[in-house]
């Protein structure tokens, strides 16, 4: 059977994931097997690192029904707290390009919101909407918009001056001006900053768990829950978990920007 | 039809065009040439009123202006025929809007995206965009500049085909004296630091002009005298 060069190609593109993959496979086999007391005496389960084949012991269905219950919380926190930071993100964005004022005024504190710990706002945030899904929401909120209103303002900031010109000379008033040139001129960028969001928005959901100790459990809570009682089967499960969800939000955002973008912009 | 008086400009301090005075009638062509730097595209961004002048005024009297960039100004995210009708103004103008497409030859890939094109192809659509709002003054920035020479005389004659059958004033900004005597009617030549329009040079070539007309001698005596008037202004 003779390979088509479609296909070779094809299986070129996955001999670099395959060999990272095996060579971390390895990595995690040798740590688990060279940290001093992993095993306990006796039983042999796995106390600190357990190697890739014991991970899934331990694991009983009262387990994996609280592990897929977590997930669905995480997944709604991260999604709605997504979504609000790309509306609110790019509210911010297009309201700094409007004027380089607003601009100055609004920077720093974004800044700020942004290099502030998480967990002092915590008790505040507590106060105004107790130990909820809103709570955590919020806490997600803060962690992923800024990469959409800092691209998205990018993004108007680079149309250039032709562009412009063309707008006034059409005419066009300044709601016409944003939705038909600000908008789109700043999609390529902002679809930067939402891959970034994805990743981070999930990142926020589990974080948010870890401060918010009542109210429904997502994958953060129980991944401390599992470390307390050191499962580290469970444990090490539910965060690879944690990760596949952040490959699917990063995988989704790609495929939007495949799909709005990627016809049109060449850069 | 356009009349420009005693216009000055300047940024940050340092003066871009000083005292610029000119008058276009109804389907005149005037071109502007001068070095780079010169304040040519100021004081087109001005008559198009992108820009206000420090002094002087500006009157565009009844006049629909169309104006032609130096790159084609594309939006990416339009498909071609979408760019096309960008400035047109009403949908009754799509039989029209077509009939430019294929003058063009872009019909064929009226469905395409701006990055699909050819650089002479996306000027070409630039042109045709401009043109689709019926414009009566057309003014254009070194239009031709990054284009190779075939493609720039192609599109020589498509813009004097299209001045013939929808007559437009215009004035056109270049560098390129050949082009600027094979288009215009007059041809003013720029002075740099400050811009200043330091002479006149009416061009007395019947029109319709076709290619030929580069290589005949009184094109190139007019050419002369355009250059001579450059290497005065201290270009």
């Amino acid at each position: 059977m003779s390979r088509t060069p479609m296909s070779a190609s094809r299986t070129k593109r996955w001999r670099a994931p395959l060999a990272s993959v095996s060579v971390f496979v390895g990595l995690w086999y040798g740590l688990a097997y060279s940290l001093d007391n992993n095993f306990a005496s006796s039983d042999g389960s796995a106390l600190i690192v357990p190697p890739p084949h014991k991970l899934f012991e331990g694991l009983n269905t009262r387990t994996v029904e609280r592990i897929a219950t977590a997930t669905g919380i995480s997944v709604a926190t991260a999604f709605t707290g997504l979504i609000i930071a790309v509306v609110l993100g790019s509210a911010l964005g297009l309201f700094m390009a409007s004027a380089r004022a607003v601009e100055r005024a609004i920077w720093p504190w974004l800044i700020a919101v942004q290099v502030t710990p998480v967990i002092v706002l915590t008790p505040i945030i507590v106060r105004i909407f107790g130990p909820s899904f809103a709570a955590r929401v919020f806490v997600t909120v803060v962690v992923a918009f800024f990469p959409i209103a800092s691209n998205v303002l990018f993004g108007v900031r680079s149309i250039p001056q032709s562009w412009r010109d063309l707008f006034v000379l059409r005419g066009a008033s300044r709601a016409v001006t944003i939705r038909e040139l600000w908008i789109p001129a700043s999609l390529p960028s902002f679809f930067a900053g939402l891959r970034i969001s994805a990743g981070l928005a999930v990142i926020g959901s589990i974080v948010g768990d870890f401060f918010f100790t009542r109210g429904d459990a997502g994958l953060g809570r129980l991944i401390n829950y599992f470390f307390l009682d050191t499962r580290s089967g469970p444990m090490f499960v539910t965060a690879l978990i944690a990760s596949f969800v952040g490959f699917g939000f990063f995988g989704v955002a790609g495929l939007l920007r495949k799909l709005f973008v990627d016809p049109w912009h060449k850069p | 039809m356009l009349s420009i008086t005693a216009v000055s400009h300047s940024f940050n301090g340092a003066p871009a065009i000083t005292d610029v005075s000119l008058t276009v009638q109804p389907g005149e062509i005037v071109a502007i040439v001068g070095p780079s730097g010169c304040g040519k595209s100021t004081l087109l961004r001005i008559a198009a009123s992108l820009l206000s002048p420090d002094a002087g005024e500006v009157h565009t009297t009844g006049a629909r202006l169309g104006y032609i960039f130096q790159e084609p100004a594309l939006l990416p995210w339009l498909r071609v025929r979408d760019n096309a009708t960008l400035l047109a103004d009403a949908a009754s103008d799509a039989p029209f809007v077509e009939s430019l497409l294929a003058r063009a030859g872009l019909t064929e890939h009226r469905d395409k995206w701006p990055h699909e094109l050819s650089g002479g192809m996306k000027m070409r659509l630039s042109l045709v965009r401009t043109m689709a709002a019926r414009p009566s003054v057309v003014l254009a920035d070194e239009p031709f500049g990054a284009l190779d020479q075939i493609t720039r005389h192609h599109l020589h004659d498509e813009l004097l085909a299209l001045h013939s059958t929808q007559p437009f004033a215009m004035v056109l900004v270049t560098h390129a004296i050949d082009e600027a005597v094979y288009l215009a009617d007059r041809v003013l030549t720029m002075s740099p630091a400050p811009g200043r329009i330091t002479a006149t040079t009416t061009v007395p070539l019947a029109r319709p002009r076709h290619a030929g007309l580069r290589y005949d001698a009184n094109f190139a005596a007019v050419c002369g005298k355009v250059a001579a008037s450059l290497t005065a202004a201290g270009a």
